[in-house]
């Protein structure tokens, strides 16, 4: 194989050569981002707890529990503890700085939570007064905030009479172990919002929006699960009682069209690169028409002129491939950062890069395999014979 | 007598053009002993670069046969062809046909690729080659940095370099000057005369034809007449 040869008109065409690999390098960026940030979406299932179980509405999970609930949840034989957890929604100065707050039993949320790990201040602290907070690690970095700082949080939900915003100060910073609870959610004591609302400081729904239960060791889940739906049977309000990756799992069905969508995104880019990569190729082929002619009249085989044309679609993909896959890990910190808040887990896995590779060499393949089979077709005085 | 080299029995070739046939070689003979140096001349479309392209294997006849150098054409697969190309001609094109982005010594090099040689070799067998043909000082040079007749004597070179036993030049000179042309006729009579190669020429120009052994000329696909070089020119008369 001339590989010489190869590499030559690869260069003899810098522009062309380049151009096509930064498309490549672009669509394999694209693809594994896209591919990571829906893998993000589904890390809250893959590191679901197994003794955990979450008890919501039958009817949605929008529709609150009742405060009375939980007792009665508690008293179910194989329950270890249970935690109320109400979704806050609300944000921090503007509605585009996203990220989680959640109201809960602020004496029972790290023995229900036991891969939050506190890395700074202390669970006393948090548990001294009902306007502390605790906050993850990462939501610390991204707006500075160390303990004792006060988060001034405008509800969307629950507003205060006032007018004035949530404020919450920070207690302790912790650390996620899994995947399944990120290091970028703000956690609040119910106990704080129930008094305002109570008190008519504040305004919104009064009551729970799940309860996490812990299980006790050695219960079965399932049979806890039906107990737990048993009780609320005849009402007044039916809940469902789910393992916490049957839970997460909600939530990325919710964005199930998300996935799609973002799936095909990449299929229409990479496709359309295909046809880009095509199209080089068939420039190539056609340029090199006379070329080959010669090629075969000093006795290369048709089967050389076949490996040279996809060699050359192969090495730009593979060049666009390695280019796209080394950018995507270089850019993977930066971006992991900035979205800490709406998708936690933003991490580059092996087997993405080896799609991305192994894509852009499909790419390669499949672009290069019309114009390497053309090539081998040529008839060497027909090509000669045509003028150049 | 010499041993034939080169030989074609009653072969026909003809090509399809739209609707109608045309022939270009018909039932056609010809012998050429080794170390022969063969012009052939003929009106345009007489076969004469038909005729070529069927002893470098490069086309196949419709019927009859080609032996080169022992080796039977007709039944040949591409890939044998193709083998059959590497070892045992050399070609040489009006056009020169050098592959713009390599190199003179890359290009010469390119048919040594065919054969299993070392780096160090290849590039040994190359540079000798382009040092016969006047080029070693222009080893580095692209094609587009060259004069016509220096690509041809590249082209010469890369003909060469594999050591085929028979070298195919089609109208070689036919985009030279005078003196460009001299130099690559001399060049060919020297790799018949020293190297022993079988050459076959096509060529308008008489003053190239002139330089081979006997000129064979072609009409209307066959050999109309083949005429030897008058003694008188081969072997001057010393004073
Ligand atoms: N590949 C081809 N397709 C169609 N016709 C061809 C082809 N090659 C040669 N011919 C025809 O065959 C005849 C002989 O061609 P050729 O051998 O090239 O003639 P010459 O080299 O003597 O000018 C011509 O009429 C030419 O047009
Ligand atoms: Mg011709």
């Amino acid at each position: 194989m001339p590989w010489h040869l190869i590499g030559q008109n690869l260069r003899a065409h810098k522009l062309r050569t380049l151009l096509t690999i930064g498309s490549l390098a672009v669509a394999v960026f694209l693809v594994c981002f896209l591919r990571t940030v829906v893998l993000g979406l589904e890390a809250g299932v893959v590191g679901s707890a197994s003794n955990r179980l979450i008890v919501q509405s039958a009817v949605s999970l929008f529709v609150d529990l009742p405060l009375g609930y939980q007792s009665k949840i508690e008293g179910v034989p194989g329950v270890a503890r249970v935690c109320k957890q109400q979704w806050f929604g609300g944000y921090f100065q503007d509605p585009s700085n996203f990220f989680a707050q959640f109201a809960v039993d602020g004496d029972r949320l790290l023995e229900t939570f036991p891969e939050m790990q506190i890395v700074q201040g202390s669970e006393e602290a948090f548990r001294a007064s009902p306007t502390q907070c605790l906050i993850g690690t990462g939501l610390a970095a991204k707006y500075g905030w160390k303990l004792g700082s006060r988060i001034p949080i405008i509800g969307t939900y629950f507003t205060r009479s006032d007018g004035k915003p949530w404020e919450f100060t920070v207690a302790a910073l912790y650390e996620s172990k899994s995947a399944n609870v990120d290091n970028s959610t703000l956690w609040f004591h119910f106990k704080y919002l129930y008094e305002s609302l109570v008190s008519k400081a504040a305004e919104g729904p009064l009551g729970v929006g799940v309860y996490v239960i812990r299980l006790a060791g050695g219960s079965d889940p399932v049979k806890v699960a039906g107990a737990v739906d048993a009780l609320f049977d005849s009402g007044p309000l039916r809940v469902q009682t789910t393992s916490e990756a049957e839970f997460q799992r909600q939530f990325v069905t919710m964005m199930g069209s998300v996935q799609t969508f973002l799936g095909s995104i990449g299929g229409g880019v990479l496709f359309a690169i295909m046809l880009a990569v095509l199209n080089t190729m068939l420039l190539s082929f056609r340029q090199r028409f006379h070329e080959i002619g010669v090629l075969k009249a000093l006795g290369f085989s048709d089967a050389v002129t076949f490996g040279m044309l996809l060699f050359e679609s192969l090495g730009i993909c593979a060049c666009g491939g390695l280019l796209g896959v080394t950018a995507s890990l270089a850019s993977a910190s930066y971006f992991a950062r900035s979205m800490s808040t709406i998708l936690p887990t933003f991490a580059i896995t092996g087997a993405t890069t080896a799609m991305g590779l192994g894509l852009a060499i499909s790419i390669g393949v499949v672009a290069g395999l019309f114009p390497a089979w053309q090539a081998m077709r040529l008839e060497c005085i027909d090509a000669l014979r045509a003028e150049v | 007598m010499a041993e034939t080299i080169i030989e074609l029995k009653r072969v026909t070739r003809s090509y399809r053009r739209g609707s109608e046939t045309v022939s270009a070689l018909q039932d056609f003979d010809l012998q050429v002993p080794v170390g022969a140096f063969r012009a052939i001349m003929g009106p345009s479309g007489s076969g004469k670069s038909t005729l070529l392209n069927l002893v470098g294997g490069l086309d196949r006849p419709d019927a009859g046969n080609v032996v080169v150098d022992g080796a039977e054409l007709t039944g040949m697969s591409p890939a044998q062809l193709s083998r059959f190309r590497a070892d045992r001609i050399g070609v040489i094109f009006q056009a020169f046909n050098l592959i713009s982005v390599l190199t003179a010594l890359q290009n010469v090099e390119l048919p040594l690729l065919l054969h299993s040689l070392g780096r160090a070799r290849r590039r040994e067998q190359a540079l000798r080659a382009l040092k016969l043909v006047g080029m070693d000082d222009r080893i580095h040079h692209r094609p587009a940095q060259l004069s016509g007749g220096q690509e041809q004597r590249v082209a010469v070179a890369r003909a060469f370099a594999t050591d085929p036993k028979v070298i195919l030049a089609d109208e070689p000179t036919g985009e030279l000057d005078r003196h460009a042309a001299d130099s690559i006729l001399d060049l060919l009579v020297l790799l018949n005369q020293e190297f022993g190669k079988t050459i076959l020429m096509v060529t308008h120009d008489p003053r190239a034809a002139e330089r081979a052994g006997a000129v064979i000329h072609l009409d209307k696909g066959q050999v109309d007449r083949i005429v030897p070089r008058e003694p008188v020119s081969e072997q001057p008369a010393g004073r």
